[in-house]
């Protein structure tokens, strides 16, 4: 008895000793540098973490209209693990029958062996279109209810994936294209906005990527946090008057024989911008294009990233400043006699004739230029160049589009400057504007003197919540009263028979034409000019203002012969698309909002 | 003085001891049978909750990109260039503006821009897991205990507002 017990405690020793041994070895395995290694990796086979990328945002024009969205498309690849060895012919026919790749290139794809620094997954093509993924699940269903014989093998497509993803598209195609600017989706993963809007708001309409775990323990899922995409953008375009734009400077551009034209259609009342039509028109579906369409140094908005000479058009801010600055009044007279001395320079008028006595309004009505060198000098030229930059002429107007330029302004005492610049400033030469910046300083004075940053988004949608963009003023350069007068004054001149071309039947408007010579290094030698013409109206309360401006047309060179009719014609259809009321209803206090355009 | 060791008076039978021993051993292993199979049913459960999740999310993924498609397909054939090729195909004209007549129309608004104008959008109830999928037993019978005597010490004659 006594040595059974001893047997017993021994055995319970060794157990014991035994039991222990291991506790201790699975600590020290536990704490080993290596264990933490292993714990380490093993994370990599618990889950996936993934880099996500938000759905772009999408833009609306002024009315909703979707102007640039995102639509399907399939990856389409190899998982070189799945494929079976019977179906490698099966899987490189079927892609090379719906992809049109080559045979034998897919055929030596599906026989890498994974692993061992060869890949898993091979992608074959990352921008495959839904109906071509049909013909794959077509091809899969024929597969599947085929009848094969007992000793004869199915065809499948196993290891053959396609997977669903985002692509830009803007469905309007190259219609304001200028504007929207473009953005870079074959890249899917470093992909941004180029020009316009789409670059202006990248990382607004990009949202946020976001790293995501998944875990492949079921039991550990849970609902994963919804990635927000990035914010949509509804400008202040809108689509049937840009398209009409365009439609008009195509045909003005075919009609005239001009290099190129930009049309600007601008609120001055809060400074949005309804439609700029440029040439040439990069469709953005296809931006691959964008180097054959705009060698260099051809800019891809000239509307704000252009300048030239704009010639006459600027009178409209030359005669504002001498009527605000008490230079001249609307009845001082101005003997003409056919030229102007300044700096040894002398100035004549466009067609050298001599007009005699005349007030500004004739100044204005016969575009004088020995006049608005004349009243340069009476501004003087610290005066004249101070309300130039207070007009903004002297920077970027701040529009949110990428890409604006600005001339830099001369001013009195740099090397670069002469006397002679004062006068030929005045009449829009020797001074170099983007069509925006005059856009918006003309705006002055249709709008009561305050001028407003031109901007082309209206509102933001962040998560279904929409934030309006509020119009940011960039300065009151003259007065109202000023303003007022200037408004006046060419709406008179506009009444005039001269410019017949640019009225618009059953509206008045206020405006000036613009004749801009060219310089060359040799001077102003070239026979072609930039023809202009800036009107906004209805004169009594201007609601749209519009610039025309068209690059050396050969048919005429005048900008009352070649942009003066194209406003006409611009205008006749706006006032129609902007439900604006005819002078008659107007002026008879109806409400604007309680009518509406029929044809007969 | 001596004592006498007196043996007892009587003894288990051995079958009945035995009996006694099968009896707890059975009890311990029905409880733990009934935990395992306690736990068992709920990560079961869970996990097939996971999965059913994850199919949600994707389900959720191919609508969101199905809506996309949908809307861009809508704007393309709604594009201003689509709907010319329409009015040419149809032989119709775009309206002169100068055989454009303006007329009143009390209470027309020809402002669409309600179509984005809209208010925000309900936010989605997002889904949460149930009780039962991601507390422990312990927890279960806690609750239980807690809610059979919420507060003991309450007297039961107060009427609770």
């Amino acid at each position: 008895m006594k040595t059974h017990k001893g047997r017993i405690l021994f055995i319970c020793i060794i157990a014991t000793v035994f039991a222990v041994a291991i506790c201790v070895q699975f600590i020290r395995i536990q704490n080993m540098s290596v264990a933490q290694q292993i714990l380490e990796d093993s994370k990599a086979y618990q889950g996936v973490t993934r880099l996500v990328y938000p759905n772009r945002g999408n833009i609306y024009d002024a009315k909703g209209r979707l102007l640039a969205g995102n639509e399907t498309t399939y990856e389409v690849g190899l998982d070189l693990n799945a494929i079976l060895k019977s179906q490698r012919t099966t899987v490189a026919k079927a892609v090379s029958d719906v992809l049109g790749m080559d045979y034998d290139q897919v055929l030596a794809y599906t026989e890498i062996t994974p692993g061992n620094g060869n890949p898993f997954y091979i992608q074959l093509d990352g921008f495959v279109s839904p109906e071509k993924i049909m013909q794959f699940e077509a091809l899969v269903k024929e597969y599947k209810e085929m009848k094969v014989g007992r000793n004869e093998i199915r065809p499948r497509l196993n290891g053959l994936m396609w997977t669903p993803h985002n692509k830009r598209s803007y469905p309007e195609g190259t219609t304001g294209s200028n504007v929207l600017g473009f953005y870079k989706y074959l890249d899917r993963t470093q992909g941004m906005g180029y020009f316009g809007v789409e670059e202006t708001y990248n990382s607004l309409l990009a949202g946020t990527p976001q790293m995501v775990y998944t875990a492949f323990d079921p039991q550990k899922l849970s609902m994963l946090d919804e990635i927000p995409p990035g914010a949509d953008l509804e400008l202040t375009f809108n689509r049937e008057i840009q398209a009409m734009a365009e439609q008009e400077l195509d045909d003005a551009i075919e009609w005239s024989g001009a290099k190129g034209g930009s049309i600007l259609i601008y609120n001055p009342k809060n400074g949005e911008i309804i439609a700029m039509a440029n040439t040439p028109r990069l469709d953005p579906n296809e931006y691959w294009n964008y180097a054959e369409l705009f060698p260099n140094p051809e800019p891809f908005n000239p509307t704000i990233s252009k300048t030239y000479e704009p010639g006459s058009v600027f009178k409209a801010i030359t005669v504002a400043i001498a009527l605000d600055s008490g230079a001249v009044d609307l009845d001082t007279v101005y003997s003409d006699d056919g030229s102007y001395e300044i700096g040894g320079v002398t100035i004549r008028n466009w067609d050298f004739g001599a007009y005699g006595d005349v007030d500004m309004t004739d100044c204005m009505r016969w575009s004088l230029n020995t006049c608005l060198a004349w009243m340069a000098e009476e501004i003087g030229p610290d005066n004249f160049y101070a309300y130039l930059k207070a007009f903004g002429f002297d920077r970027n107007t701040g529009i949110d589009l990428g890409g604006e330029t600005h001339w830099p302004l001369k001013l009195p005492g740099a090397s670069n400057w002469y006397p002679i610049d004062l006068a030929t400033n005045a009449f829009g030469q020797g001074i170099s504007v983007t069509p925006i910046q005059m856009a918006m300083t003309v705006g002055a004075i249709a709008n009561e003197g305050k001028m407003y940053v031109p901007h082309i988004v209206k509102a933001v949608i962040i998560d279904g919540k929409r934030y309006e963009v509020e119009p940011v003023l960039a300065g009151t350069p003259i007065s109202a009263e000023t303003a007022s007068k200037v408004t006046d004054m060419l709406t008179e001149t506009l009444m005039d028979e001269s410019y017949e071309k640019a009225n618009i039947h059953g509206y008045t408007f206020a405006g000036k034409t613009g004749t801009g010579q060219i310089p060359t290094e040799y001077g102003y030698t070239n026979p072609l000019t930039n023809a202009s013409f800036v009107g906004w109206g209805p004169s009594e309360d201007p609601q749209v203002l519009v610039y025309v401006w068209m690059q050396e047309p050969t048919l005429d060179i005048w900008g009352s012969q070649i942009a003066a009719p194209v406003f006409s014609r611009i205008v006749e259809k706006l006032v129609v698309l902007m439900d604006i009321p005819p002078d008659n209803i107007r002026l008879s206090n109806q409400a604007p909002d309680q009518v509406m355009n029929i044809g007969e | 003085m001596s004592t006498i060791n007196t043996p007892p008076a009587y003894k288990q039978a051995p079958w009945r001891r035995q009996l006694q021993i099968i009896g707890a051993f059975m009890l311990v292993l029905v409880i733990v049978a009934t935990i395992a199979g306690l736990y068992l049913s709920i990560s079961g459960r869970a996990a097939a909750a996971g999965r059913r999740i994850q199919q949600l999310e994707m389900r959720a993924k191919t609508l969101n990109l199905e809506i996309n498609d949908l809307r861009t397909h809508l704007a393309l054939i709604s594009s201003s260039i689509s709907l010319n090729d329409r009015i040419d195909s149809l032989n119709m004209q775009t309206l002169d503006p100068h055989s454009a007549v303006y007329l009143e129309v009390p209470g027309y608004s020809p402002d669409l821009r309600k179509e984005i104008d809209r208010d925000p959008e309900p936010e989605a109830p997002k889904a949460t897991l149930l009780p039962e999928y991601t507390r422990s037993l312990w927890d279960w019978l806690r609750e239980k205990i807690w809610t059979i005597n919420p507060n003991p010490l309450q007297d039961a004659n107060e009427v609770l507002p």
